[in-house]
């Protein structure tokens, strides 16, 4: 009954609020695409054109990191680099997320789930600090300064504070 | 007394004046720092009853930075003596009213408490702007290095930097470039 219900309610939603972006594609999927919108006469054409990834030139991986997942089980390439990442390195952080300064999903970064959380913190941590100010909703007044209240004051945020709870206490003696 | 000792002894008993940077420092760790030249312990003379403290001019102390919620989770007491007369103050609404109130409180409770350190304290001078008297910034002869590195704004990097910097992530095949 429940799969009945989800498959309708899913064949409406696809009715009504029909999009350009599909998940499903009948085609394989190769490249990086980029949807391109231009007039011919008086019809719209939007196309999704595939091009090069413009990161790939530039990519760092550490020397014994392999891309297949079965030769390597538990390490991703985040471990593998093994880096100090501090909420201060824009340069790093901003490369997770999209331009409105959203975390992207773990599907897409390809990190594991330990590193996908500790990098979410870090991004939350720097857009906090009012660092990574040009990736923020457009409504955004792009001033950390001109921000409500406390928020308008400068903050800094300690790295050891992130995964804070699997640290047990000096007292609690029998769970360490 | 020989010229060159005669010297040594003034400048072992002069008052060097130090210049402190707030920007983006927290106000409890420098003030720890701060503490240690106001008294004069970095002094080889120091003795607690001997007044060999210097002076320290901070700067910028409206750009200080507070760790993780404390500008809305520390408060500030105060009591006026009269029944019912305490007050809670947070530390943004202590901040934006007097921009200097919280370098002064962290100096003065890093300091402990006896009777010389009102007098300790005078020797402070806070200044929430860049902007000091001219007469001040001209005994200045020395600098106190800053705790934290002063974080750069991703807007403040060039676009071109931004670019040519080493990548970490790269997206997948299907995803669609916004
Ligand atoms: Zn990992």
């Amino acid at each position: 009954m429940s799969f009945l219900t989800r498959t309708g309610y899913s064949f409406a939603k696809n009715t009504i609020l029909s999009t350009s972006l599909r998940s499903i594609s009948t085609t394989k999927q190769l490249r990086l695409k980029e949807l391109r919108e231009h007039k011919e006469g008086s019809s719209l054409v939007v196309e999704g054109v595939t091009v090069p990834s413009p990161r790939t030139e530039l990519l760092i991986r550490a020397v014994n990191h392999q891309e297949n997942p079965h030769q390597c089980k538990d390490t991703c390439y985040m471990c593998a680099l093994n880096l100090d990442v501090k909420h201060t390195d824009v340069l790093i952080l901003s490369q997770f997320v999209r331009t409105d300064g959203c975390m992207l999903p773990r599907r897409i970064t390809g990190l594991c789930q330990r590193q996908q959380k500790k990098i979410g913190k870090l991004v939350t941590m720097a857009q906090k600090a009012g660092l990574m100010i040009n990736l923020t909703p457009a409504y955004c007044h792009k001033d950390p300064k001109k921000r409500y209240g406390f928020k308008k004051f400068n903050t800094y945020f300690d790295e050891k504070t992130i995964f804070m709870k699997r640290i047990p206490k000096p007292t609690d003696r029998f769970e360490r | 007394m020989s010229a060159a000792k005669r010297v040594q002894q003034w400048a072992t008993f002069a008052r060097t004046w130090h210049i402190f940077d707030c920007k983006w420092q927290d106000p409890y760790q420098s003030a720890e720092v701060i503490k240690k030249y106001l008294m004069g312990l970095h002094k080889p003379i120091y003795h607690s009853m001997n007044d060999c403290g210097d002076v320290v001019v901070c700067i910028n102390s409206r750009e200080i930075a507070l760790r993780g919620n404390d500008w809305r989770q520390r408060a500030y007491f105060h009591h006026t003596g009269y029944p019912g007369g305490a007050t809670w103050t947070l530390a943004w609404e202590v901040h934006n009213k007097d921009p200097t109130m919280i370098i002064k409180k962290a100096v003065y409770k890093a300091m402990r408490g006896n009777l010389q350190r009102r007098h300790t304290m005078q020797r402070l001078l806070i200044y929430p702007g860049e902007e000091i008297p001219e007469d001040i910034i001209q005994n200045v002869s020395n600098q106190i290095r800053q705790l934290r590195l002063v974080p750069t704004r991703l807007d403040h990097i060039s676009e071109e930097e931004v670019k040519k910097f080493p990548k970490v992530m790269d997206y997948p095949q299907d995803y669609v470039l916004k």
